[in-house]
């Protein structure tokens, strides 16, 4: 063994202290969660209770699950559930639109743009249930409450990701649109607004895809949306109904899905 | 010594990548393999350590008839074969000791190739083959901090570091600048003469191959056309491998390069 | 250029140049787009009832909680601890629980792994449907199932991990560069030896900075699965909202807050040390 190969061979970075160190803390927090949580397997209710809800699954009460007109049906409430997050994605996305610029480095001061990602932060972490709480309070139960929730709750990701756009704006056109003699006006129509409108378009999209999921549970506390009916379906052990909710439901964010996941496609790609 | 005997391969869509070859080739000769993209000179490295298999004829390496072999027997005989890629095929999230190091895998009990916990010996011989292609002092970093030709060291490395027969190389230096080239050039020919092991590369710079290998073989559309020494290649030669002289590569012909 | 049905009906504009070429461009699809938003954001309007003056007749109503819940009832803070560690515990548990169970499931629908196009389409399809339950109605249905307490919670957790790491490692294992594992085998390693030297060192920092992010998510969840009575922190932010105690409403939202942070912070450190 010549002596550069001796040297390396020392050289060996020791990581086994540092790993197991990181693998006794994962092994004594798993056995502190498993003490707190209360293992409870499926007792007989359990069992009956689970086999009901995947019986409802496979027999449906298909008239409410294909009920068009009377406006009580899975598609009326599912449709309302759509509406719900689609106007709190609109709203979301246009508040989001001043805020992501006030949270921008590049764009304002660092003490401005660090309070308003703290203000950001604040509004996020409180429970999209607590807010859909308090508006419910402004307007009473109804799909109007479920709105408001949406809007406010879109904002934090949103303009999170509003900001990683405006930061990653190629700067290289606007020098190019100088060199050609633009004013400032004519750079933000025809140098960043073309950049940024897909992006935030993109956004939005993928925004109202997780929106359309997080409106399904605002129903939970009153305000709209198919939660509410789900909870009652469950809570008198109507189980076809509950089977109907959660087709129409995974059919619907499915579909969704797909959908906005073809479309953004289509914005990078052109 | 590889022995091709009436071998011919067609795939399964129909097209025929070897025809009727037969070749002769002598432990520690080191052959370039050239022809258009396509001709089957990929398909004849991969026969030769049954990475693809062979319809008909025979293919003899040291003694052993490859087609007969069957499940173990194709790895245990893998071991005495290198094979280096166009693309490197490194893990690269991980050390470059690492990648050399997996060339020792199969010779390890089970718990240490669970954990991946090495042998000081075998590391030093990881180490060694690190050394003999001129990167000992990278070898903690991660794969992907390092240039083509470095990583292409590594993959030399760590098919050194198998102790192989025969080295295979497929297209080795097509991904890289022609400087690198010339080293990764040099490394082959260094092991080929202290070692003694055979080398078989496809290439498509004719310059390299007339350069470095003693022997060339040339393929045309499945066949050997042209077998010999690199000094007797001459343009009437190249013209029959390569069809018409438009198609003649120049040397850093990109283009084919890169197909 | 490809001709759909808008092109039939808008026809593109042509033009043509002094030497006689011809140019097209095809009509723009914006206005469309722009009319088919403006059509559903008013059906939306409708549905869902908004009232903008009721936003400004009754928003201090909004405002009137808010306020409420400063300052915290720092008294409150001992009747926390409890709910508070069961959250956690829940979402630790259903995270490594789904963590590790996401493993066989990606493996098992990555079509470079198993070759089976049936078993992998049945996995997908299978993560897919698990991942538009929302966590919410997941533990609802598990309480009705396993019981109100934290074992819904841990369920319901370990659902959503199970569908969220699983499709986005198999996304990652799909695109795993398969050449470092033809060398593998190329030097005479068998499959399972490959896999393991060539796959797992380039999807193992991905995995565990996947379920690092899976689990600082979780927490968020955790917090509000006992508003179902899925245990946790969530029961008490029921009870107290529903008792109008909204200075302890505010020291459960500000203690939760705090342990977000902190967790975000340990996650992000060790996210960033493993890219």
């Amino acid at each position: 063994m010549n002596k550069s190969v001796q040297q390396q061979l020392e050289k060996a970075p020791n990581r086994t202290l540092y790993l197991s160190t990181i693998g006794i803390i994962l092994a004594a927090l798993l056995v502190w969660s498993f003490m707190g949580v209360n293992i409870t397997g499926f007792d007989q209710r359990g069992t009956q209770i689970a086999s009901n809800i995947f019986s409802g699954l496979f027999s449906p009460d298909l008239g409410f699950l294909f009920d068009f007109t009377s406006g009580g049906g899975v598609p009326s409430l599912l449709f309302e559930t759509i509406a719900i997050a689609f106007l709190g994605t609109i709203f979301g996305s246009f508040l989001a639109i001043p805020i992501s610029f006030l949270m921008s480095p590049s764009i304002v001061s660092r003490p401005v743009a660090f309070v308003t990602r703290l203000v950001v932060i604040f509004i996020r972490t409180i429970p999209s249930l607590v807010y859909g709480l308090m508006f419910i309070r402004v307007t009473g139960p109804g799909p109007y409450a479920g709105v408001l929730t949406m809007s406010l709750t879109s904002i934090g990701m949103i303009s999170r990701l509003y900001v990683d756009v405006i930061e990653n704006l190629d700067r290289s056109v606007l020098e190019a649109m100088t060199s050609m003699g633009c004013n400032t006006y004519e750079k933000i129509r025809y140098g960043v607004l073309p950049q940024l409108f897909s992006s935030f378009l993109s956004v939005t999209i993928y925004r109202y895809d997780m929106n359309l999921r997080d409106a399904t549970i605002l129903g939970l506390v009153g305000a709209g949306g198919i939660g509410a009916p789900l909870i009652f379906a469950m809570r008198a052990y109507r189980w076809s109904e509950v089977g109907s909710i959660l087709i129409g439901l995974v059919v619907l964010i499915l579909a969704v899905e797909i959908f906005s996941n073809k479309l953004r496609e289509r914005l990078v790609n052109g | 010594m590889i022995e091709f005997k009436d071998v011919n391969k067609t795939y399964p869509n129909g097209v025929t990548a070897l025809n009727n070859v037969n070749l002769t080739i002598d432990q520690g000769e080191f052959v370039a393999i050239i022809g258009l993209s396509g001709a089957g000179k990929s398909t004849l490295i991969r026969c030769i350590n049954r990475m693809h298999e062979i319809n008909e004829g025979t293919l003899t390496v040291n003694g052993v008839n490859v087609g007969k072999l069957r499940g173990k027997q194709v790895r245990r005989f893998r071991r005495k074969i290198g094979m280096i890629f166009q693309s490197f095929n490194l893990v690269t999230r991980t050390s470059v000791i690492n990648n050399v190091l997996i060339s020792t895998v199969p010779e390890l009990s089970w718990w240490r190739k669970l954990l991946g916990l090495f042998p000081k010996a075998q590391k030093v011989d990881a180490l060694e083959a690190l050394d003999k292609v001129g990167i000992l002092d990278k070898a903690y970093n991660r794969v992907d901090q390092l240039s083509g030709g470095q990583q292409q060291r590594v993959a030399l490395a760590r098919t050194i570091a198998q102790h192989p027969d025969i080295i295979l190389a497929d297209e080795p230096v097509a991904s890289l600048d022609p400087v690198t080239a010339k080293v990764v050039m040099d490394d082959f020919k260094k092991i080929n003469k202290e070692t003694n092991m055979s080398i078989l590369i496809n290439i498509h710079h004719v310059e390299l191959a007339l350069e470095y290998a003693d022997r060339v073989i040339g393929i045309r559309q499945g066949e050997v056309v042209y077998d010999g020494k690199s000094e007797d290649v001459s343009q009437d030669v190249l013209d029959k491998i390569y069809g018409s002289i438009d198609n003649v590569p120049k040397m850093e012909d990109q283009e084919e390069a890169d197909l | 250029m490809q001709h759909t049905i808008y092109d039939k009906i808008f026809k593109p504009k042509t033009y043509t140049l002094s030497n006689g070429k011809e140019v097209k461009q095809r009509a723009s699809r914006v206005p469309l787009v722009l009319l088919i938003v403006l059509f559903i954001t008013i059906v939306s309007w409708e549905v869902t009832n908004v009232d903008l003056s009721l936003l400004r007749t009754r928003g201090y109503q909004f405002i009137v909680i808010l306020t409420d819940l400063f300052p915290p009832n720092w008294n409150f803070l001992s009747n926390i601890w409890g709910p508070l560690f069961d959250t956690i515990q829940m979402s630790l548990l259903g995270s490594i629980a789904g963590a590790i169970l996401a493993i066989p499931f990606a493996l098992l629908s990555s079509s470079n792994i198993i070759r089976n196009r049936v078993l992998n389409g049945f996995f997908k399809l299978f993560l897919s449907i698990l991942r538009t339950l929302p966590t919410l109605i997941s533990a609802l249905i598990a309480t009705f199932v396993f019981g109100l307490g934290t074992m819904a919670g841990t369920v319901a957790i370990f659902l959503f991990t199970l569908s969220y790491i699983g499709k986005l490692m198999y996304e990652h294992i799909e695109n795993v560069d398969m050449g470092a594992f033809e060398a593998h085998e190329s030097m005479g390693l068998t499959k399972v030896e490959a896999f393991r030297y060539a796959i797992v060192p380039d999807v193992l920092p991905t995995y565990l900075s996947v379920s690092l992010y899976a689990f600082e998510g979780n927490i968020r969840y955790a917090a509000i699965l006992g508003y179902v009575g899925a245990g946790g922190v969530g029961l008490l932010l029921d009870e107290r909202l529903g008792w109008r105690d909204y200075p302890s409403v505010g020291m459960v939202l500000l203690t939760l807050m705090v342990v977000v942070f902190v967790i975000e912070r340990i996650s992000e450190y060790f996210r960033m040390k493993l890219t």
